[in-house]
This record gives C-alpha cells, sequence and structure tokens, in this order.
C-alpha cells in the first residue's frame, strides 16, 4: 500500500480578486506534510501564512491546484464534508484564544463534542481534557472574560483536542501570552506531538519554531525555505 | 436534552435583556391589539345576535313599497304601496295555516302631548288578543278599552309615566285630539328583528287606529309567527307562491331574522375584520423592531459566528440559534401579550359592550391563543432573515471582524 502523506499541497495556488486587481496569497505551493510531524510556517506579514491556515483549516478552498487533507481533495468535498472535517480532524488554536464568550470554560470544551455527538457530554471527556491542561473545577465554570489569557488558551487548547483531531493547527498560539506563559503552552503542545498529534504552528518568533522538527518559510506566497 | 444552541440563544437574549424586552414589548401590544379588537367585535356580534335572535321564529310580510302593481290590476294580486290588503291577508291565513301565529299590525309615526310635553313617537295598531302572542306586559293590564293603550319600557321610562297617565295624540293644531289612558307598560325588547321597535313606541287597539288614521285593513306588516322555526323557509315559500305569482314582479316582500341577522352580523364581522387589519398594523412594527433586534444581535456577535463556524459547526446549528432567539422573544411578546389581552381585552369588552357575558365563549376567546400564535409566528418569520444571514457568513471574514 502506498503511504499517502498526512496533508499534501499539489501546486496550490489561492488568488484573492481585489478592486485594485487580483493578489496571490499562495503561488503554486507544493507540499507534503506527514503523520506526526511538528512544523513551523514562519515568514513576515503578508507572506501567505495565514492563507495556508485558513487552507490547512478548511476554512478556504483553493483557486487552482490540489490540496488533500488525509487522503481528500478539500475542493471536491462538500460544505456540510467540510464542516465535519473541521469538526472530526483538525483542532484550532487561534492567537486570540476565540472562546465562546457566552459559555463557560467546561462548556467551550464540551462544545465540540455536542457538535459531534448531538447529546451533552457524559463520558467525562470534556472535563478530563480541561484537567490534563491545569484546570480545576471551580475555574471550569468561569467566563472566558473571567479568565487570564494564559487561561483563554489552555481551554482553547483543551477544546482543540477534545474531538482527538489528527492535526492541531496553531496560529500564533503565545502571540497574546507574555513569554513564560507562552514556552507553558509550548510544552503541552510538545507534549502533544509525542503523543501522535501531527502539529502545525504559524509564528513569527524564532525561538518558538525551534519546538519543530521542520520549519517552512514563506515569502510572497511561495515556500522560500 | 437540553440543546447547547438554546442555551446560547438564552443567554444572549438574557445578556440584552433590555433591548429584547422592548422589542417583545412591540409584540405584546400586537397581541393585544389583535386579541382585544377581535374579541371586541366578536363580543359585538353576538350581543347584536342574541338580542335579534328574539324575533327568530318570526316572517315579517310587508309591502313591496317599490313595485306597485300594473295599472288597472285588481288589488288582490298587487299591494298598493300602504300595505297588505285584506285580500292578501286571507291568502297568508290560508297559506300559513292554524299551527302558526298571524299578527297583522298598522303602524305609522304620530306627534303627542304628555302634560304639557310634546313629542313623537311610533303608534303600533294591534288586535288586543294578538298583543300577548309576542309582546309581554310588564306592568298594567292589556288593552281592553277603546281609549286604552300600552307603551315601550324605555317611553314610559323617558316621560316618568305611571298606569293611568293620559297621552293627547296628535298635533296642537289638530282638530280632533284624542285622549289615551295607558294601561300597561311593556318588557323591553330591545333591537328586534320582527321590525315591531316597541320599546318607544305607544300600542293601541286596532280599531282605535283605524278610527284615528283610517286605512282599515291596509296593514303595514304582517308578522307569522311559526311554532317550528325549521318550518320557516316551506311557510315562506308558501306565501311567496300564493302572493306573488308573477315572480317579476312581487307584490309583497317576505324576510325572516335570519336573513337580517345575516345582513347585520356580516356588516359586524367585516368592522371586526377591519378592526383587526388596525391591530396587525401594530405587529407589522413589531415585526420590523424584532427584525433590528435580530440584525444587532447578528452584528454584535459576528467574530462568534466566525468561532462556530470554524470549529465545526453546521450552517443549519448556526441558523437554529439564531431562530431560537427569535422563538424565546416570541414566546417572550406573545405570553406577556396573551395574559395582558385578557385583562385588558376584558377591560374594554366590560367598557364598550357593557357586558362580559359573551367574553369567555369559545368564538371570543381564541382571539388571545390567535393573536398569541400571528405574534410568535411574526417573531419566527423576522428571525428567519437574520439566521439565515448568519449561517452563510464566511468563517474567516467572521473571524477577522472586531
Amino acid at each position: 500500500m502506498i503511504d499517502t502523506p498526512l496533508i499534501r499541497f499539489a501546486d496550490v495556488s489561492k488568488v484573492y480578486h481585489l478592486e485594485s486587481g487580483d493578489f496571490t496569497a499562495l503561488d503554486h505551493i507544493s507540499l507534503e506534510i506527514e503523520d506526526n510531524e511538528f512544523i513551523a510556517i514562519m515568514g513576515p506579514s503578508g507572506s501567505g501564512k495565514s492563507t495556508m491556515m485558513n487552507q490547512l483549516g478548511i476554512l478556504d478552498v483553493p483557486t487552482s491546484g490540489e490540496l488533500f487533507i488525509s487522503g481528500r481533495d478539500v475542493a471536491k468535498m462538500t460544505a456540510l464534508e467540510r464542516t465535519h472535517m473541521r469538526r472530526d480532524t483538525i483542532g484550532y488554536i487561534f492567537q486570540n484564544f476565540y472562546l465562546i464568550p457566552l459559555l463557560s470554560a467546561y462548556e467551550n470544551v464540551e462544545y465540540p463534542l455536542i457538535l459531534k455527538y448531538k447529546k451533552r457530554d457524559e463520558s467525562g471527556k470534556a472535563s478530563a481534557m480541561l484537567k490534563a491542561v491545569g484546570f480545576d473545577e471551580a475555574m471550569s465554570a468561569h467566563r472566558p472574560t473571567q479568565l487570564s489569557g494564559g487561561q483563554q488558551q489552555r481551554v482553547a487548547i483543551a477544546r482543540a483536542l477534545v474531538n482527538d483531531p489528527k492535526i492541531l493547527l496553531c496560529d500564533e498560539p503565545t502571540g497574546n501570552l507574555d513569554r513564560k506563559t507562552g514556552f507553558q503552552i509550548m510544552d503541552i503542545l510538545c507534549g502533544l506531538h509525542s503523543e501522535g498529534k501531527t502539529v502545525i504552528i504559524v509564528t513569527h518568533d524564532p525561538k518558538i519554531a525551534e519546538y519543530a522538527n521542520r520549519t517552512i518559510t514563506l515569502e510572497d506566497g511561495r515556500i522560500a525555505a | 436534552m437540553k440543546d447547547i444552541f438554546f442555551n446560547l440563544s438564552v443567554r444572549s437574549v438574557r445578556l440584552n435583556f433590555m433591548r429584547s424586552l422592548l422589542a417583545s414589548i412591540g409584540i405584546v401590544i400586537g397581541v393585544v391589539a389583535i386579541s382585544s379588537m377581535g374579541m371586541l367585535g366578536t363580543n359585538m356580534q353576538l350581543q347584536v345576535k342574541d338580542q335579534l335572535s328574539s324575533g327568530a321564529d318570526t316572517i315579517v310580510i310587508s309591502a313591496d313599497a317599490v313595485r306597485m302593481g300594473p295599472t288597472g290590476s285588481s288589488s288582490s294580486s298587487s299591494s298598493s304601496a300602504t300595505g297588505i290588503t285584506k285580500t292578501q291577508l286571507n291568502k297568508i291565513k290560508l297559506a300559513v295555516g292554524t299551527t302558526n301565529k298571524l299578527v297583522p299590525i298598522y303602524s305609522t309615526n304620530t306627534q303627542f302631548t304628555l302634560a304639557s310635553t310634546p313629542g313623537r313617537s311610533t303608534v303600533y295598531g294591534l288586535n288586543p288578543d294578538d298583543i300577548t302572542k309576542f309582546l309581554t306586559i310588564s306592568n298594567g293590564t292589556n288593552i281592553e278599552g277603546i281609549n286604552d293603550a300600552l307603551v315601550g319600557s324605555t317611553f314610559a321610562t323617558n316621560f316618568n309615566l305611571k298606569i293611568g297617565n293620559r297621552i293627547r295624540i296628535g298635533k296642537d293644531t289638530d282638530a280632533s285630539r284624542p285622549v289615551l289612558r295607558i294601561v300597561g307598560i311593556l318588557a323591553p325588547r330591545g333591537m328586534s328583528s320582527d321590525n315591531v321597535n316597541t320599546d318607544n313606541a305607544i300600542i293601541v287597539s286596532d280599531d282605535w287606529y283605524t278610527n284615528q288614521y283610517g286605512g282599515k285593513d291596509i296593514y303595514r306588516q304582517v308578522n307569522v309567527i311559526v311554532k317550528d322555526i325549521s318550518t320557516i323557509p316551506d311557510v315562506e315559500s308558501v306565501i311567496d307562491a300564493k302572493l306573488n305569482t308573477n315572480p317579476k314582479t312581487p307584490v309583497v316582500r317576505i324576510s325572516d331574522a335570519s336573513s337580517r341577522l345575516s345582513g347585520i352580523t356580516s356588516s359586524l364581522s367585516s368592522i371586526t375584520t377591519f378592526i383587526l387589519a388596525i391591530g396587525g398594523i401594530s405587529l407589522l412594527v413589531a415585526a420590523t423592531s424584532i427584525f433590528n433586534v435580530m440584525m444587532m444581535s447578528v452584528n454584535e456577535r459576528i467574530q462568534e459566528i466566525g468561532i462556530l463556524l470554524s470549529i465545526g459547526t453546521e450552517k443549519g446549528e448556526v441558523r437554529r440559534m439564531f431562530l431560537y432567539e427569535a422563538v424565546i422573544l416570541g414566546i417572550l411578546g406573545a405570553g406577556i401579550g396573551g395574559i395582558s389581552s385578557l385583562v385588558i381585552g376584558y377591560s374594554v369588552v366590560s367598557y364598550m359592550i357593557g357586558t362580559t357575558k359573551y367574553f369567555f365563549l369559545p368564538e371570543s376567546i381564541m382571539y388571545i391563543p390567535m393573536g398569541m400564535t400571528i405574534g410568535l409566528v411574526v417573531c419566527i418569520i423576522s428571525g428567519l432573515y437574520p439566521a439565515w444571514k448568519a449561517s452563510n457568513m464566511d468563517p474567516i471574514d467572521a473571524l477577522r471582524s472586531e
């Protein structure tokens, strides 16, 4: 059996049609990412990092070329299939945490389980996940606005992991945290990588990139290194 | 199971409680307007129906005033413009048989003087034996002597009349002004469907009437009081066949309470529909306000919608969340509106109609659940577009919005 990579960009381009003219955010990218890799994506602002993350998170589809995730061409999937893949295969961790403000920490973590199983969590998975990122029961009842940045990012990691995704996409996960908390978060991500997750992290910080096994540098929508 | 999307909607409504409440008040007003107006109209209809149905067993036969009959024809086949002739009366007698009661009625308007106060009213001339067939004497006795008279209840109250008082009939200038002695006062009849409205009238014997006004055996109308209401159509058709021999030129007009009732109730129902439409306008205003609040809710939560969509929430689930919000506003508005309708509707009906005896009848009270349902449906419809807009957002754009 041929070993297919977990993620494969095959000559992927993403062009935005703006009033000022076409803007090529990704320019003929070809790239393969294997299972259980730890990848850092670096590059200056406007180099195409966010566009690449949106492609990986299947929030967007390529203008040309093909992107395969878990062997499936995302452009050929229906909107509902893409939604389900986002829910089941990908865990997204954002720079701004993006927790749901109306829900408590526990409910934020429980939310993807409800999306998947269409019922409240009775397995204790959400609590276990929060415990794993250092949250006790009292803190779990807090709303996001009552938590510090580091605490919010821990909740976001727990939420990203609760459906046991293969891929963890981290968009500047330490960008809004102090250095010490940032390294704590990176330690958690390293631990997840050693447990078998594929971790893809976008960062400006070379110190953070050092955690990765492979660094991909983007420049003007192309892979520079 | 407690739906997390319902939870989110409840929390969103709670977070913006004042705004949500104000939007719901629009629905409350709409529901109250529709329910109260509907109940008012229905109670009015029911009351009128009740008042008119007192003469439901009566067929009224009057001369067709428009058609005089062909020139030179005999009086047996055509009516004079003034009334039903004796020949026609005999034919009616034959047509209705002996089981049904026949009441020939003279009537005109007259001036009179009571003490020194002048007045004007209707005078009915009736055979004293016929009076008790359809009228109730609440005070005094029936007409016995030629100069005896009965008066209606309102008439008696207005002039503060007592049994034994006298009325002088006719204008001041008339040469002969006969005096009538009041021997009895009739019970109130209201607006009666048999065309005999006695509340404000004077009732005299047929002999006195024809002595005073002439026109013997030319009746203004003949009432047939049937024994069994279901026979009305048959009796009417027999009378019609006997008297209106030429369908193109009918000589008498035959009507009954049901035809008049349906005319009046259909007018009242048009009025009810009209006032309901006015109530509907307030719901339209409420719909705009709900729409506005829902759009505000969507616009304030764009980033949240982006988060939901990016972590795998289906479009339908986002739609559901916003529709729940509309439903919550609707239930809030319709619930408060329903309770308020009961209180306000009851007060309005009691004040405007003077009685609430029809208020709790199904045809009246049903306007409350109807108003509530309309309010709820209006809310849901107002929430459709905002919910659709939320679910169709581009997650990337939504996440970027501040």
